[in-house]
């Protein structure tokens, strides 16, 4: 109730104002087990009312300056927009089944779509979007899409990971440069300086993690190499003990690039983050802790796992909690004339974002 | 006037796409549903039936939008509910009633727990039909056609066999794919090198079949446990093995994807994987089902039907695998698949006995 009773504005001030998260656990557990209920009952049909509950009570949830943020879109347009994909992929298969030619025709738009289909998924997420009754919108273009999502994750890839940087920077910079909050726009140039950094802790871990397996591997050499030369002359004993210790090693592997991916992703956040800027001159901050964003999201999965999936929502909370309260901005002036006069520019999102565009991959 | 004046909660109301906001009273009056300033200004006003209000999810506040666009929020998410029963609107919440934490909802957790094993159950093994019968053949062909390259470009290698023993074994393939569903002209067989992969034989899913140099020497010349292999191999491409179980994959994905909705990324990959485990039992079966398959086949074409468990002998005594099935294998215990073989070719020699 304390969110909105009068929802004071604070006059000038030089500080951060940290978001907060107001939900709880046992409250969401409802809405998510309905949700999963409903969705399997309705055949998947209700997964899209499923989605709009779910984000707007982690959106109606979060809250700056004694307001929430707001989730708009209706059931009804994520609905239209998965049917529109499901009944592509079944035209697809079709046409693939009668003239294949013509379905690698398909494939191929698909793939010249794709950028499209992304741009369009960030604007309708940033539309359906509010914070004091203003909504969010997104103006970027396909070509920096194509940039930020495909060019930037194959370079990365083929890079060996090591030009991830300049992927991240690309679409921190694509994601942040077209946002648009009641027509005044946001702008971010993270550096790359910084992001390597943290790229180079993040491979730190997974060099360590190489490391342990290495020296795993050389203690049992011998085992090994007897075992290459001859595969017959082991016993079945020894040959399941090789076998555990592949299975660990296999994990080692998982977890170390796990914890290396966390461990980054949460350092971009920051960096990212921190150097975007609102309207010019009103300055965004993210200070996760990385090792705290890393305990948090696995012993989540631990517990998740092991309460059966029951605690889900226990653990997105506690992590929705955790990444909101490490989230601020800091406004440049007096909050209630800059919020008032944001609002006076926000008219012509508002009016047009009802036109149908629900494509959602959940971005 | 204010006899029938009835308050209905505090809040904040906002013109129409406008952060400014003003502390304000939600009322009913003279029919009309009316949000009033403190000092008593009228700010919007529109009938109960033209509101637009949004459903209750949680404590999160309540937006109700006038029709002049303008909008009225409260976190009095019991005072909108009473203004909506009043107006007839019986079923409005009732999702949210659903949710509420209430011991009724250990009924949907054992509901959820049970639904998930039904469609893992029965509507998994029917989309993966579906799929399958609708999947045309030029995708099978193009799988195989770049799995086969990708082998050959990193662990196969040219074929050091000679002449005589390939042509041996050519021959006797040639015999039992005649006699298989798809004919003869539905299989090629190739002979490479192993490498790393060792004694093997497998089966791409568009027909082509490949023999590693390995498993020939294994045979130790005994030609027909090879054809026995073959032959169980020819059984995975006819039962369409590869294709159900990449759909089978695909569908968990996307049933997990679609129910779970909010499982957090990492569970999500876990699922997946553990979706892979699942699979392996599938692939269990699918191998005893390969391996009757060669019997069936071997016995069409004039073999020994059960030439395929002398193989299994072979791995029993040389590779010491007496190990039982267990849930990390794809492949069923040796020796129980050697017995089941020789039951089933029993099976086969009783049936046209009794006729």
């Amino acid at each position: 109730m304390s969110t909105l009773d009068t929802a004071p504005v604070p006059a000038a001030s030089q500080e951060f104002h940290r978001l907060s998260f107001t939900g709880n656990a046992a409250e969401y557990f409802g809405i998510w087990i309905v949700n999963i209920l409903l969705t399997i009952v309705t055949l998947g049909i209700y997964s899209a009312w499923a989605k709009v509950r779910r984000n707007r009570y982690f959106y109606g949830n979060t809250v700056l300056l004694g307001r929430a943020f707001e989730y708009h879109a209706k059931g009804k347009q994520i609905l239209i927009g998965r049917l529109i994909v499901l009944g592509y992929l079944v035209v697809y298969n079709i046409v693939l089944a009668v003239l294949p030619i013509a379905g690698l025709l398909l494939f191929l738009v698909v793939l010249c779509f794709f950028p499209w289909l992304i741009m369009r998924g960030l604007r309708f997420s940033a539309r359906v979007t509010s914070y004091r009754n203003v909504r969010f919108d997104f103006v970027g273009r396909m070509g920096g899409a194509f940039v930020a999502f495909m060019a930037g994750p194959v370079i990365a890839v083929l890079s060996l990971g090591l030009l991830a940087p300049l992927a991240s920077r690309w679409m921190y910079r694509y994601l942040a440069n077209n946002l648009r909050y009641g027509g005044r726009a946001f702008a971010a140039d993270p550096k790359l300086g910084p992001i390597y950094k943290t790229w180079f802790f993040s491979a730190l871990i997974i060099v360590l993690g190489l490391l342990i397996i290495a020296v795993a591997a050389l203690a049992n050499l011998s085992l090994i190499m007897a075992l290459i030369n001859n595969p017959d002359a082991l016993p079945p004993g020894f040959q399941a003990s090789m076998f555990v210790l592949g299975v660990i090693a296999y994990l080692t592997v998982l977890l170390s690039f796990g914890i290396a991916a966390l461990f980054y992703r949460a350092g971009v956040r920051n960096i990212a983050w921190s150097a975007t800027r609102f309207d010019g001159r009103h300055a965004l901050k993210s200070d996760l802790s990385r090792f705290r964003y890393v305990w948090i999201a696995l012993s989540n999965v631990a517990v998740t796992v092991l309460t059966l999936g029951l605690m889900r929502p226990w653990a997105a909370v506690r992590m929705a909690r955790y990444v909101n309260e490490h989230t601020a901005i800091r406004f440049d002036g007096d909050v209630g004339e800059i919020l008032a006069a944001t609002g006076q520019e926000g008219t012509a999102v508002g009016a047009e974002f009802m036109e149908f565009e629900g494509f959602d991959f959940g971005f | 006037m204010a006899s029938d004046e009835k308050p209905v909660c505090r809040g904040d109301w906002h013109p129409l796409d406008s952060s400014r906001s003003v502390p304000s009273l939600l009322v009913e009056r003279d029919g009309q549903v009316r949000a009033v300033a403190q000092d008593g200004t009228e700010l919007a006003s529109s009938v109960f039936l033209t509101l637009d209000i949004s459903p209750r999810v949680g404590s999160i506040p309540r937006r109700i939008g006038f029709a002049d666009g303008s909008l009225f929020e409260t976190t009095d998410n019991a005072a909108i509910d009473t203004l909506q029963r009043v107006h007839g609107r019986k079923r409005a919440g009732i999702i949210h009633r659903l949710e509420r934490f209430h011991p009724r909802l250990v009924i949907f957790v054992l509901a959820v727990f049970l639904l998930s094993g039904l469609v893992y159950r029965y509507a998994l093994p029917v989309l993966v039909e579906v799929a399958v019968a609708v999947t045309p053949p030029v995708v099978p062909r193009l799988m195989s056609i770049s799995t086969l390259e990708t082998l050959d470009r990193t662990v196969l290698s040219e074929t050091k066999l000679d002449e005589a023993k390939r042509r041996a074994i050519s021959d006797g393939f040639a015999r039992i794919a005649l006699n298989s569903d798809h004919g003869s002209s539905a299989y090629t067989l190739n002979f490479r090198k192993g490498g790393t992969i060792g004694p093997n034989a497998f089966a791409l899913p568009d027909g082509t079949l490949i023999i590693t140099d390995e498993l020939v020497d294994l045979a130790g010349g005994d030609t027909e446990m090879l054809i026995g292999v073959l032959a169980h191999e020819i059984g995975h491409v006819e039962l369409e093995h590869s294709l159900r179980q990449i759909y089978r994959a695909a569908g968990m994905a996307g049933l997990i994807m679609l129910i779970a909705g909010d499982v957090g990324d990492s569970v999500e990959d876990l699922l997946v994987q553990g979706g892979g485990l699942l699979a392996l039992s599938y692939s269990r079966d699918a191998e005893a089902a390969a391996d009757r398959h060669s019997v069936e086949l071997m016995q069409k074409a004039g073999y020994d039907p059960t030439a395929i468990a002398r193989f299994f002998e072979i791995i029993e005594a040389k590779l010491g695998d007496t190990s039982a099935t267990n849930i990390l294998s794809t492949h069923p215990g040796t020796p129980e698949r050697r017995k089941a073989i020789l039951d089933y070719e029993a099976q086969l020699r009783e049936k046209p006995a009794q006729n």
